[in-house]
């Protein structure tokens, strides 16, 4: 899950992490008000869960003249598809340098890693493929819980000895919020010191619930209501209802819908070991989307039953046909239980997709 | 031996709980039917005295390691104590730790995977079905029935797809020599190239079936690998039709923005002269024209 700029700058400054002075409103007639507590000059920041957000026009400067009528035009602003609810009011800040500083994990070192660079402000990713040798980048051994010096020294160079505050407090946030990523970008030198200008924290979604977070918000709500039954579930836009067990099965089961020229309506995996009322309420959720026309369930037990998937489905008795493919563990007993219904059932995957697509056709 | 083989004694942290108990009998029916070893023990702290279908529990990895010869360790544990109890079968220096869970917080998988290989440990996993040598010994949840001994070597970042190649792969009568399942996780234990180093080193396999999803680039590691190894490599990813920028599933499969999508990895393994199948069933016919 993504944390928000305003909320990665709480974090941060609760870390001793030097931020901008900055007030969050959330409406024009804050402005004003905000303004006057942060500074003279201000920049608005629509606080929009996008890349790219000041090309797109999400950061506008104002000063005490013009800040109710900048903030009433940003607020009435769509960024990116998305609406601004949220605008940061932050001190305008005289830059002299911008640094950039990340810690994220490698997942074929299987190691924390920190990215710095004195040459802040540009494109990341093209600094990274055009001038490797401008992007610091060192590896962490996974028992540290905080930063030996040598590793700081690695990290920050000939950079001012300040930064090196900030690369072990960023360490120590990455550590206490699970985080797969947290960045500062840019990090700024100005007449006041070094600052974090931007920041970026995206916390582990394993994670959540050990660090207090009961829902996953970046989470649509009929996805966030499938989680809660243990689902991972994507909607899509075509007419052909899924539902797998394990993602990579899904994933090639919509693979194979494409193949035969169909369209899948969703992604959703049952998980491992789903019981009876799991898989009639993953099949009621798919039937309920508007314009499935056939549901194809391809399950393989391996830690998933298949008698309790067979229960699952008989009880969920929906209108559209239903496509069974089911194999594995007690096998047998979810195939006669099916068949005693009525249930069309098919011995491989290929032909079970294979129907249900001619069935929408 | 592709890390167990028919004598190794297995321990199942996690004994009593409903998987665990399930299990532990799927894995012993298993090895009473190719006369292999099979679960010794069972493990669940304070259960200690306890028995699972005949197998003993004990309170700790050491109690049941002064009891019995262990060669490897099935972990069913919740996703909180996972990371836990991998470092305690490390501790006890258990050489294989397969990991089952699902949902386990990546720190706690980078701290227990290290640890584990300071130990001289190897974990696989987590969020796996974990492993099945035909005809020697199954760790974990791969439904023995679907498998037949033979020279293909399947690893696999899933675990129902796994099942679907596997059944392929039987049903075209092209047995398998090992199968392992390493996990879908951002994080895990054995990679792919690992567990290509364990077939070669093993000797039985003659072609090796490598599963792979979207996220990450480990399946071009382990695909290069067995090329420098001079061992004969189909792949199959699944994903190609995944949206982008959304989570289907594995923490593991997020495309990231257009970094390892399933269509950029089957270009960068078709680049290799790696034949890619477009869906599980066409794998066997990839086989036989190796």
């Amino acid at each position: 899950m993504k944390f928000r700029e305003y909320e990665a700058k709480q974090i941060f400054r609760e870390s001793g992490i030097p931020v901008p002075k900055s007030v969050l409103i959330n409406s024009a007639e804050e402005a004003k008000p905000a303004l006057e507590k942060v500074a003279e000059k201000v920049v608005l920041k629509a606080q929009v869960d996008v890349g790219g957000r000041g090309k797109a026009g999400g950061i506008l400067p104002a000063t005490a003249e013009n800040i109710s009528e900048v903030a009433r035009d940003l607020f009435g602003k769509t960024i990116k598809g998305l609406s601004v609810e949220k605008i940061l009011v932050e001190e305008a800040l005289e830059i002299s340098h911008e640094y950039y500083l990340s810690i994220t994990i490698d997942r074929a070192k299987k190691m924390p890693l920190i990215l710095f660079s004195s040459e802040g402000g540009v494109e990341i990713e093209t600094l990274a493929k055009e001038r490797p040798e401008a992007l610091r980048r060192v590896y962490v051994d996974p028992s540290f819980v905080t930063l030996p010096d040598f590793i700081v020294r690695n990290v920050i160079g000939n950079a001012p000895k300040e930064i090196g505050k900030i690369v072990r407090d960023l360490f120590a946030v990455f550590r206490s919020k699970d985080a797969v990523l947290a960045e500062i970008n840019p990090l700024v030198m100005t007449q006041k010191g070094i600052l974090a200008a931007d920041g970026k924290i995206i916390l582990d979604d394993n994670s959540l619930t050990r660090q207090g977070i009961s829902e996953n918000r970046d989470l649509t709500p009929r996805e966030a209501e499938a989680e809660k039954h243990g689902f991972s579930y994507v909607e899509l836009d075509g007419d052909i209802g899924v539902i797998g067990n394990g993602a990579g099965l899904t994933m090639a089961t919509l693979d194979i819908i494409s193949h035969y020229h169909g369209k899948a309506a969703n992604f959703l995996d049952v998980g491992g070991g789903a019981a009876s009322d799991r898989v009639m309420y993953a099949v009621r959720l798919v039937a309920s989307m508007p314009g499935v026309k056939v549901i194809v369930v391809n399950l393989l037990g391996g830690i998933t039953r298949c008698d309790e998937v067979a229960k699952g489905i008989i009880e969920a008795g929906v209108p559209q046909p239903v496509i069974v493919r089911i194999a594995g563990t007690n096998e047998e007993e979810g195939r006669r239980l099916l068949q005693e219904c009525g249930y069309v059932m098919s011995d491989t995957m290929d032909a079970a997709i294979r129907q249900a697509v001619e069935a929408v056709q | 031996m592709i890390y167990a083989g028919k004598n190794t004694g297995i321990l199942v942290q996690g004994a009593t709980g409903s998987q665990g108990k399930f299990h532990i009998n799927l894995m012993n029916a298993y090895a009473k039917q190719v006369g292999g070893t099979g679960v010794v023990a069972g493990m669940t702290p304070g259960k200690a005295g306890q028995e699972v279908f005949g197998v003993p529990v004990y309170n700790s990895v050491m109690d049941a390691a002064e009891e019995h010869e262990i060669g490897a360790s099935v972990i069913f544990v919740p996703a909180g104590g996972c990371g836990d109890a991998i470092m305690e079968a490390a501790d006890a220096r258990i050489p294989t730790i397969v990991t089952i869970t699902e949902h386990v917080p990546v720190h706690d998988i980078m701290r227990a995977v290290a640890y584990a290989g300071s130990r001289g440990s190897r974990v696989i996993g987590p969020n796996c079905p974990g492993m099945l040598v035909p005809d020697e010994c199954k760790l974990g949840i791969i439904p023995a029935n679907l498998c037949m001994k033979g020279d293909v070597g399947v690893v696999s970042r899933s675990g129902t797809l796994t099942y679907q190649v596997i059944a392929e792969l039987t049903s075209a009568g092209l047995g398998q020599s090992g199968i392992i399942g390493i996990g879908g996780d951002a994080v895990i234990g054995q990679t792919f190239s690992e567990v290509v180093d364990e077939f070669h080193a093993d000797g039985r396999t003659k072609t090796i079936v490598l599963i792979g999803e979207v996220g990450g680039s480990l399946e071009i590691d382990g695909a290069r690998r067995a090329l420098d190894l001079g061992m004969p490599i189909v792949s199959y990813i699944a994903g190609v039709s995944a949206p982008k920028e959304k989570r289907m599933g594995h923490a593991g499969a997020i495309v990231e923005g257009g970094e390892g999508d399933a269509a950029s990895k089957i270009e960068r393994l078709r680049g290799l002269d790696i034949p890619v199948a477009t869906r599980p069933s066409e794998i066997p016919a990839l086989i036989r024209s190796m």
